[in-house]
C-alpha cells in the first residue's frame, strides 16, 4: 500500500512560504487517510454481507425448492424394508416329477392394530365382530381398549375381508404383505408335502417354516436365497399320486378300513411314484397333532412310512429268495409241510389248520405254506437270515426323505432264537412299514439289488449292492407271478398287464399282548409287469372286511389284491406302460382292395 | 464513532420515536405471530386453550417489550453488552449447578411468569457482545490472530456450556451465528477458510471411525445421522417423524386440504405438532401456497433487516440488526430443513409460529434492540 505521507515537504514548505498553517496539511491529509480506510472497511463489510444475503437466498432457495418437491410427492406410506426386513419371506415352490405344482406361495395380508391410533375402539371391536365372527369379543376389548400398543388380530386375510376391515376406515388397523404357502391341491400328497406355518413374524414379513414332511427335511434349502427360488423336484407323479388316492380311497370305503395305504416304487431308482396314507389332511389347513388315543387315529399319522405292521405273508417271499440264492432249494425241491414244526412249546400252523402235504417250494408260495416256509427258514438259520433282512433295509428306518420316515423304525425280536427265525419267515414278530416292504420287493424286481426309497427325482437308475443272485430273483419273480395266476392272489389278475405278487394278512396285536382274530392288516405287495418289473406296489388295509359272501372275509386275497389290481389297471397306462394284448379275430371285416 | 457524536446529530426524542419506528417490520412479526396463532388453534381441534391463548398472551408482553426496547437509545444496549453477556454466562453455570443437584437436566430459570432459557437469551446477548466488541477494536486490528481469538473464546464459552446440557441444536446455532458475526465484522477470510477445512476433515474423520474402536460418538448418534440420511430406513422408529412430516406435505399439495382439515396432525400421526413440527400443520392444511408464504414473510423481515443495517452507518448498529437477522434466519432455516427432512432433527423451534415462550420472548427482545438501532441511527 503506497501511502502519501502526511506532511509532504513541498506543500510544507509551500504553505509557510505563504503564511498558512502547515498543520492544516496533515489534519487534512489524515482525515483523507481515515476516510479511506472507513471507506475500504466500508466496501470489505458491504462485500462479506453480499457474501451472507448469497448465502441466505441459497438457503431460501433450497427450503423452497423442497416445499415445492413434497408437495409435488404422493403422501405414500413407507413401503416393506422396515422393521421386518431381515426376514426372508421367500420360499421355493414344490414340483412333482413332471415339473407340475404341487406347492407355492400366494401373496396375501395380515391384519394389525394401533390401539392407541384408534379413533373409536368400540365401534372397530363391533365391525371386526361383522367380519370375523371367529373372533371374541372379550379378547379384542381387552386388547383394544386396554394399553397395548400393538396387536396381532388376523394372520391372513381374503382380499374381501381385506377390503371390507379397510372399509372400517379405522385408522388404528393396519395390513402387513404376507406370503403364505398354498397347496393347490388340496389333500392330495398331502403326507408327503406335510406343510408350513409362520415362524417369525414382522409386520412387513413372515418367516415361512415347513412343519412336516418334505417341507420340514427341505425346509433350509427351500428357503436358502442361494437357491434363488429354484424348486425343489419330487419324484412324486400328481396324476398317479391323484388316482392311487382315488382308487384307495374307493376301496378303504367299500372295505369299511379304519386305513389303508399305498407306496409305488420304481425298482430301478427307489423313486416313490406315489404314496398314500388314507384317512389324510388338507395341508392348506393343517389340523393340530392328536393329545391322546393312538397316534394312528390321527389322519397326520403317515401309515405308510410311520406305521410299523407285522406284515405276514407277503414275508415268505424273502425266505423263499434267499433259500433259493444260497442254492439250498430250487423251485421244485418237495418241502414237507404236513408235520408240525414244534419250537420252544409253540406249534406253527397252517392258515385254518389246513394240511397241504408235501409240495414243491414254489407251491410252498403260491399256497402260502407257514409250515414249508419255517422249513427252508431252519436251514437257513438266524444268522443268515438276519443279514438278508438288513441287506434289504429292514433294521433301520428307511432313508425316505420325509420327516416322518424318522420315525418308522422297525421293531425286531429282542432275542432272534428259531422260533423268531420261523415266525420272522412268514411275516410274524418283526415289524416293518409298507415302505420298507416296498424296498425289499423292488431288490427281487430289479434282478437282486437293494434299494433306497426316495422321494427325490432321481437323473437315472441308482441300484444299491446285489444282494440275491439274478437267477434267484428271476425264479422268486416267476413264483410271485404264479401266486396271482394259480395261488391266493388271483383277484389280482390286470388284463394286459402280467401282475406278480404276494397276499399278507396278519393279526393285528392286542396292545396288551396277545392278537385279535377278527382285526386284520392285509397287505398285497405286488410286481408288474412280471416278466420284466418296473414297479413295486404295496397295497395295505387296516381292519378291512369285505362282507358280499355269506361269512365276512378279511383276507388281503378279498381285499387289498382286488384294489391293487384296480389300482394298477388305472395307473399302468399313467405310468407309460403299454398293455400286452393279443389281438382277437375281428368279425365280419374283411379285407377290401382300393 | 463515539457517544458524543449522537448527542449532535438530529435524533429524535420521547414519544416522536414511535413514529421512526421500522413499522413495515413490527407489521411483518405481528403477520408472522398471526399465523402462528392460527395454526396453534387448529392443532387444538379448533381451541383456544391450550395453547392458542396462552400464546397470544405471551406475544403481546413480548410485542410490548419490544417497544419499550426500541425506545432506550442504542448505545445503552452496547453499554449493556458486556454485562448481558457475563449475566447469561452465569445463568448457564447456575443452571449447570442446579441441574446438576436436581438430578436432571434443568435447562430454564423460573421467572414466575415464564420459564427463561438462559440458552435462549444467550442468543441474542453473544451477538450484542460481538458487534459491541467489532464496534470497539479498531478496524485494522481485525484480523490479528490475538484479536480473531478473543471473539472465538467469547463464542466457545457458552456453546461449551449448552453443549453439556445438552442442547446440540442451541450450541450448533450459537457457533453458526458467532462465525457469521465474525465473518460479517471482516475477519481474514482464511481464518474460515481453515476452520471449513477442519470440519470437513473432522466429519470423514467421524465417518471413517465408524465400527473401530476408537470410533468419535455414540452409536445412537450415528443411528441419528442414518436416519437423517435415509429416514425410510427406520419409519417406525427414529425415522417416524420426519417420514410422518413428510407424507403431511406430501399430502397437502399446493392448495392444501383446507383450514383444520388437516389429517396427518390432526390423527396424532405427528410428534411435537404444536412446537417443533408445527410447519409441517401449515403445510398440510395451507399446502405450498401457504407455505411458501410464511417463507416469503421471514424472507421479507431478513430484508427488513438487511436494508435497516446498510442505512445504519453505525458500525455497532448495522451489525447487531445483521447478526439479530442472522439468528433469525437459522432458527427458521433450521426448524425448515430438519421438518422437511433436509437437516438432522435438533429441538429448534419455528420463529414466532412454534408454541413456546423463551423462544418467542428472546426474538422480540432481539426485534426490540434492532428497532432501537432503526430510531437511533444517525441521519
Amino acid at each position: 500500500m503506497i501511502r502519501t505521507p502526511l506532511r509532504p515537504l513541498a506543500r510544507i514548505l509551500d504553505a509557510r512560504q505563504k503564511g498558512q498553517n502547515p498543520d492544516a496539511i496533515e489534519r487534512e491529509n489524515v482525515r483523507i487517510r481515515h476516510e479511506q480506510m472507513r471507506d475500504a472497511a466500508r466496501i470489505r463489510a458491504e462485500g462479506r454481507l453480499l457474501v451472507l444475503a448469497g448465502l441466505f437466498l441459497l438457503g431460501f432457495m433450497a427450503i423452497g425448492a423442497r416445499m415445492g418437491a413434497l408437495s409435488a410427492s404422493e403422501p405414500s406410506e413407507p413401503r416393506a424394508q422396515g422393521a421386518g426386513a431381515s426376514i426372508i419371506a421367500q420360499r421355493a415352490d414344490i414340483v412333482d416329477r413332471k415339473g407340475r405344482m404341487l406347492a407355492t406361495n400366494m401373496d396375501t395380508f395380515s391384519l394389525y392394530a394401533h390401539p392407541q391410533q384408534m379413533i373409536d375402539a368400540p365401534a372397530a371391536i363391533d365391525g371386526l365382530l361383522k367380519i370375523f365372527p371367529d373372533l371374541k369379543r372379550e379378547r379384542l376389548e381387552k386388547d383394544f381398549l386396554g394399553k397395548r400398543k400393538f396387536v396381532w388380530v388376523k394372520k391372513k386375510l381374503s382380499p374381501e375381508q381385506k377390503q371390507a376391515v379397510h372399509d372400517l376406515g379405522e385408522p388404528g388397523l393396519l395390513f402387513g404383505p404376507r406370503e403364505m404357502r398354498l397347496y393347490p391341491n388340496g389333500a392330495l400328497a398331502a403326507h408327503v408335502l406335510g406343510g408350513a406355518q409362520f415362524g417369525k413374524e414382522g409386520v412387513h414379513a413372515a418367516e415361512v417354516l415347513g412343519v412336516a414332511g418334505v417341507e420340514k427335511v427341505f425346509d433350509e434349502a427351500l428357503r436358502d436365497p442361494a437357491n434363488g427360488g429354484r424348486p425343489l423336484q419330487v419324484s412324486l407323479d400328481l396324476t398317479v399320486q391323484a388316482a392311487s388316492e382315488e382308487v384307495l380311497w374307493g376301496g378303504m370305503k367299500l372295505l369299511n378300513a379304519k386305513g389303508a395305504s399305498s407306496v409305488l416304487m420304481d425298482v430301478r431308482t427307489g423313486e416313490v411314484i406315489s404314496i398314500v396314507s388314507l384317512p389324510d389332511f388338507d395341508p392348506n389347513n393343517r389340523p393340530r397333532p392328536p393329545v391322546e388315543g393312538a397316534p394312528d387315529d390321527s389322519p397326520l399319522f403317515n401309515r405308510a412310512v410311520q406305521g410299523v405292521y407285522e406284515l405276514g405273508s407277503v414275508f415268505k417271499i424273502f425266505t423263499v429268495a434267499q433259500a433259493l440264492d444260497l442254492g439250498l432249494v430250487n423251485a421244485a425241491t418237495p418241502i414237507n409241510t404236513s408235520t408240525p414244526i414244534k419250537i420252544g412249546g409253540f406249534t406253527i400252523k397252517e392258515f385254518k389248520n389246513k394240511d397241504y402235504g408235501t409240495i414243491s417250494v414254489s407251491d410252498v408260495l403260491v399256497k402260502s405254506s407257514n409250515r414249508g416256509t419255517g422249513r427252508l427258514a431252519l436251514q437257513i438259520g438266524a444268522k443268515r437270515q438276519k443279514a438278508f433282512l438288513d441287506a434289504l433295509g429292514f433294521f433301520d428306518p428307511t432313508p425316505f426323505e420325509i420327516f416322518e420316515a424318522r420315525a418308522g423304525k422297525p421293531l425286531l425280536p429282542k432275542r432272534w432264537g428259531d422260533l423268531s427265525t420261523v415266525t420272522i419267515s412268514y411275516g410274524h414278530g418283526l415289524s416293518s412299514s409298507p415302505l420298507h416292504l416296498a424296498a425289499g420287493y423292488a431288490a427281487i424286481a430289479n434282478g437282486g439289488y437293494a434299494v433306497r426309497p426316495t422321494i427325490l427325482k432321481q437323473p437315472g437308475p441308482v441300484l444299491g449292492p446285489r444282494v440275491m443272485s439274478p437267477a434267484a430273483a428271476e425264479q422268486a419273480r416267476a413264483m410271485l407271478r404264479k401266486v396271482v395266476t394259480e395261488g391266493t392272489a388271483s383277484f389280482g389278475e390286470v388284463p394286459g398287464y402280467h401282475v406278480g405278487g404276494k397276499t399278507g394278512s396278519a393279526d393285528k396285536p392286542k396292545p396288551r399282548g396277545g392278537y385279535y382274530t377278527d382285526r386284520l392288516i392285509s397287505t398285497f405287495a405286488s410286481i408288474f409287469p412280471a416278466h420284466d418289473p418296473a414297479y413295486v406296489l404295496v397295497v395295505t388295509f387296516d381292519e378291512p372286511v369285505e362282507t358280499s359272501g355269506e361269512k365276512p372275509r378279511r383276507t388281503a386275497g378279498w381285499t387289498a389284491v382286488p384294489v391293487a389290481a384296480e389300482m394298477i389297471g388305472r395307473i399302468a397306462p399313467l405310468l407309460g406302460l403299454r398293455p400286452d394284448v393279443t389281438p382277437g379275430q375281428l368279425p365280419g371285416i374283411t379285407l377290401t382292395g382300393n | 464513532m463515539s457517544y458524543l457524536e449522537y448527542s449532535v446529530k438530529y435524533v429524535p426524542s420521547g414519544l416522536r420515536k414511535v413514529l421512526y419506528l421500522n413499522w413495515p417490520l413490527a407489521f411483518l412479526i405481528v403477520a408472522v405471530a398471526c399465523i402462528g396463532f392460527l395454526m396453534l388453534y387448529s392443532v387444538a381441534g379448533g381451541s383456544y386453550s391450550p395453547w392458542a391463548d396462552t400464546q397470544i398472551k405471551r406475544f403481546a408482553v413480548g410485542f410490548v417489550l419490544m417497544l419499550v426496547i426500541a425506545m432506550v437509545p442504542i448505545w445503552f444496549w452496547r453499554n449493556m453488552a458486556l454485562l448481558a453477556y457475563a449475566g447469561t454466562v452465569l445463568l448457564l453455570v447456575a443452571v449447570e449447578f442446579t441441574g446438576a443437584t436436581g438430578g436432571g437436566a434443568q435447562r430454564w430459570i423460573d421467572l414466575g411468569f415464564m420459564r427463561l432459557q438462559p440458552s435462549e437469551a444467550m442468543k441474542i446477548a453473544l451477538v450484542l457482545l460481538l458487534a459491541a466488541y467489532y464496534d470497539w477494536l479498531p478496524i485494522q486490528k481485525t484480523s490479528r490472530p490475538f484479536w480473531v481469538l478473543l471473539p472465538i473464546v467469547i463464542i466457545l464459552v457458552p456453546t461449551a456450556l449448552v453443549l453439556s446440557q445438552p442442547d446440540l441444536g442451541t450450541a450448533v446455532l450459537l457457533l453458526t451465528a458467532g462465525g457469521i458475526m465474525m465473518f460479517l465484522a471482516g475477519v481474514h477470510w482464511a481464518y474460515f477458510a481453515t476452520v471449513l477445512a477442519g470440519i470437513g476433515g473432522l466429519v470423514t474423520a467421524v465417518f471413517l471411525s465408524r465400527g473401530t474402536d476408537w470410533q468419535l460418538l455414540k452409536d445412537y448418534q450415528y443411528r441419528r445421522i442414518d436416519t437423517f440420511l435415509d429416514p425410510s430406513s427406520d419409519p417406525l422408529g427414529a425415522g417416524y417423524h420426519i417420514t410422518q412430516s413428510k407424507i403431511a406435505l406430501g399430502s397437502g399439495g399446493w392448495g392444501g386440504r383446507g383450514f383444520m382439515q388437516g389429517t396427518q396432525s390432526r390423527l396424532n400421526f405427528l410428534p411435537e405438532k404444536h412446537t417443533d413440527f408445527i410447519f409441517t400443520t401449515l403445510a398440510e392444511e395451507f399446502g405450498f401456497l401457504g407455505a411458501i408464504s410464511l417463507l416469503v414473510l421471514y424472507g421479507l423481515i431478513i430484508v427488513f433487516c438487511i436494508t435497516s443495517a446498510l442505512s445504519n452507518r453505525d458500525r455497532f448498529s448495522s451489525l447487531l440488526i445483521l447478526g439479530v437477522a442472522t439468528t433469525f434466519f437459522l432458527f427458521f432455516a433450521v426448524n425448515m430443513s430438519m421438518v422437511m427432512g433436509l437437516a438432522p432433527v435438533v429441538g429448534v423451534p419455528l420463529p414466532l409460529v412454534s408454541y413456546g415462550g423463551s423462544a418467542m420472548l428472546i426474538l422480540l427482545i432481539g426485534f426490540g434492540l434492532v428497532q432501537s438501532a432503526h430510531v437511533h441511527r444517525l441521519r
